[in-house]
């Protein structure tokens, strides 16, 4: 549970950008968040809540946060198959090997904001 | 309006992990980031490493706890230098805190840093520090469903360290087991199994550092 310090780096990124464009209110961040990222989206809504009402400032009032998911996704390096993985991450369910590689289910980004 | 980002999250923790890993690799330091539940032995691990590379290798540890300079002292006793970041609530180490201490040593005089993480089974594994290599502790009391439960852990580790194999007759654990599951989640991590405190093991960990440190300075010529 660390979500109040990675809103908090997203809220860093975000008004870095906004002071290089001269912007002084961010009504809406939106975020792309992988099934495998370690963070979890309520937690993060709650962090958020939590700095809107600490940074009333530059967070507008009615400020939203938009949560984009990216499921997990995985590739077996033996015979090609794409999977979900399960807790077994590596072990492909089509050919039993443990080859696996993970492709895709652990970003975590800001896809964009607006602010004005 | 709308402005596209499209920025990692952890984008300023990866600058700053780049910049450690940069002085690292200028100094020739072999960086060793040790992650692991709470109690599972970390500190005893790395207190028995110390005194086995010392002598032949300049040691250094960086410490992570909420609060405390209990386990830099405990390394302090070793004769080895150790620094204590309290993190006052974090439940991670993150590069700009591992930046920050970094001028408490000279790494010039440093062959081996450690870092103990912060006894956690899910922040600390998505924080690059810098390291060059990850690993996780898990000791055998803590029982098997560790492995599958925390599979972001180890699948992000390359090394995972059984240790307290010396209670295995107490406990309901299954090396074999472990390591299917390892095998099944991580095919690329090894398991070394061993017992801190009765040092039944260690020379294999051992031997594993040394190669580490061989590689890491071949690399570098």
């Amino acid at each position: 549970m660390h979500e109040i310090a990675l809103m908090g780096d997203i809220l860093n990124i975000v008004v870095r950008d906004m002071e290089e464009k001269s912007l002084h209110q961010v009504k809406k961040i939106t975020l792309l968040v992988g099934d495998l990222s370690n963070a979890m989206p309520d937690a993060l809504r709650m962090a958020f809540d939590i700095y809107k009402v600490d940074q009333k400032d530059w967070i507008h009032p009615d400020a939203t946060l938009q949560i984009e998911h990216e499921s997990a996704k995985a590739q077996c390096i033996f015979c090609n198959t794409f999977y979900v993985p399960d807790v077994k991450i590596a072990l492909c369910p089509e050919c039993n090997m443990p080859g696996g590689k993970l492709i895709q289910g652990e970003t975590f980004q800001i896809i964009s904001y607006e602010g004005d | 309006m709308e402005i596209k980002l499209n920025t990692d999250v952890l984008s300023d923790n990866n600058a700053a992990a780049m910049h450690n890993r940069k002085q690292f690799s200028n100094t020739k330091t072999l960086v060793i980031n040790v992650m692991s539940s709470p109690g599972a032995g970390k500190t005893t691990l790395l207190e028995k490493t110390v005194k086995a590379l010392q002598g032949k290798y300049r040691i250094g540890v960086i410490e992570g706890d909420l609060a405390t300079q209990k386990d830099a002292d405990r390394i302090r006793a070793t004769g080895a230098k150790a620094v204590q970041i309290n993190t006052h609530g974090g439940c991670h180490l993150d590069a700009r805190m591992i930046a920050k201490v970094l001028p408490s040593f000279d790494l010039n005089q440093i062959d081996i840093l450690f870092i103990e993480n912060v006894g956690n089974l899910v922040c600390p594994s998505g924080y690059d520090l810098g390291q060059s290599h990850k690993i996780a502790v898990l000791s055998v009391p803590e029982g098997n469903d560790k492995i599958p439960k925390y599979p972001t852990m180890f699948n992000r580790t390359e090394m995972v360290i059984l240790n307290k194999i010396d209670l295995l007759p107490m406990v309901d654990f299954s090396v074999e087991e472990a390591v299917e599951d390892l095998n099944g989640l991580n095919p690329n991590s090894r398991l070394i199994s061993l017992s801190a405190k009765t040092e039944e093991g260690m020379s294999e960990w051992i031997q594993w550092i040394e190669e580490a440190y061989q590689k890491c300075a071949v690399q570098r010529l």
